[in-house]
């Protein structure tokens, strides 16, 4: 008599979501399926033969895993794949697409910050860190990642809605021949050409040049 | 063109851009290495990385890549979608330009291959001819930013 074959529909869109290089994996449950379903996960590194069993994400019911320590090398692309298990019923192991943390990550905006004078405003600007395994571990800026990166700064009179923009490298800028008493607000975002990368705006930040003395 | 760049590879100094070829390659990305179903190989970083090869040798291993990607990829290439097949032309293209540029630091003798270049282009014919040529071809050009993420 034939055995009863029971599987699990597969879990959905199964990717990498990565910000300034914290890979994790996400996907959807199954459809259909409410709570109780659990997950296991594995990953391989792109041209190595073997599949790598990830421990922490093993029988688990969330729909998330951070890869982001697997998949630190930043030279190495990746795949990862999903399992899902309901009362003895088991999907298909579902894979992402290949993952290049170099091209597929998405970079925070930078930071800003802002000091005036009477007719001038001094803009410092710092690039985000790429994700770190523990506090301790030493700092890597996005800048030594991708030694193209730009920033492009935008600067709004707020009394005349004027508005410049700036694309420049180093990561400081001195707006002269400002009116003074006058507020500027100031929101930076962070360009890179070679892969193609641009993060967000920063918010704005506000400040106003000293009264004339 | 735009996004034009020095590239600095040993003596050789050539002025190219990437930028086309980067967008080319990531409109396509998806669609050309969901053709290719082996994970276990990588024609371009198998056993060692691009980026093990030393500076002096980059010259040469670039010219043998380019030359690798106009004679035994690209034209392999064909698929039943003209908007990709339309983007793989366009990257030939571009890399046709790439190849004449480099090639004149080969000529001024400014492009030199050591043993080490040597036997890494070795590997990646290795690699490339233990598939089919479709196979192999489809799996080299989903690995053109492994190439470009090492040249940039």
């Amino acid at each position: 008599s034939g055995e009863l074959y029971c599987s699990l529909l597969n879990p959905r869109n199964v990717r990498f979501e990565s910000i300034n290089m914290k890979n994790v994996l996400h996907w959807s449950a199954p459809e259909g399926t409410g709570n109780g379903v659990l997950y296991k996960v594995k990953y391989s590194v792109y041209g190595v033969g073997k599949w790598i069993r990830k421990p922490e994400c093993r029988n688990i019911n969330r729909t998330w895993c951070d890869l982001s320590s697997e998949t630190s090398d930043y030279e190495e692309q990746y795949y990862a794949s999903v399992k899902a298990f309901l009362n003895g019923m088991f999907s298909d192991w579902v894979e992402t697409s290949r993952f290049n943390p170099l091209t597929d990550t998405k970079i925070d905006p930078p930071l800003v910050s802002v000091s005036s004078t009477d007719k001038s405003i001094s803009i410092v600007l710092t690039a985000p860190e790429k994700w770190k395994r523990s506090p301790e571990e030493e700092s890597v800026s996005l800048l030594q990642v991708y030694p193209g990166l730009q920033y492009n700064v935008s600067v709004l009179n707020k009394k005349t809605k004027k508005r410049w923009f700036f694309s420049i490298s180093n990561h400081t800028l001195v707006v002269p021949w400002l009116e003074p008493g006058t507020a500027y607000c100031v929101s930076a975002q962070i360009h890179v050409s070679t892969p193609l990368l641009d993060s967000g705006f920063s918010k704005e930040h506000c400040i106003a040049t000293l009264k004339d003395k | 063109t735009a996004g034009n760049k020095i590239f600095h590879f040993g003596a050789c100094r050539v002025s190219m851009s990437t930028t086309e070829i980067r967008a080319g390659f990531t409109a396509i990305k998806a669609n050309i290495q969901a053709r290719d179903p082996i994970r276990t190989l990588s024609i371009l970083s198998y056993p060692h990385s691009l980026h093990k090869v030393q500076s002096s040798d980059r010259c040469c291993i670039t010219h043998h890549l380019f030359n690798f990607y106009v004679d035994k990829v690209f034209k392999h290439c064909k698929t039943e979608d003209s908007f990709v097949n339309r983007k793989i032309s366009s990257i030939a293209n571009s890399f046709l330009s790439m190849k004449r540029k480099l090639g004149q630091c080969h000529e001024q003798n400014q492009c030199t291959c050591g043993q080490e270049s040597t036997e890494k282009y070795k590997q990646i014919l290795a690699n490339y001819e233990g598939l089919n040529v479709t196979s192999a071809a489809m799996k080299s050009l989903g690995e053109l930013d492994i190439l470009l993420d090492w040249m940039e």
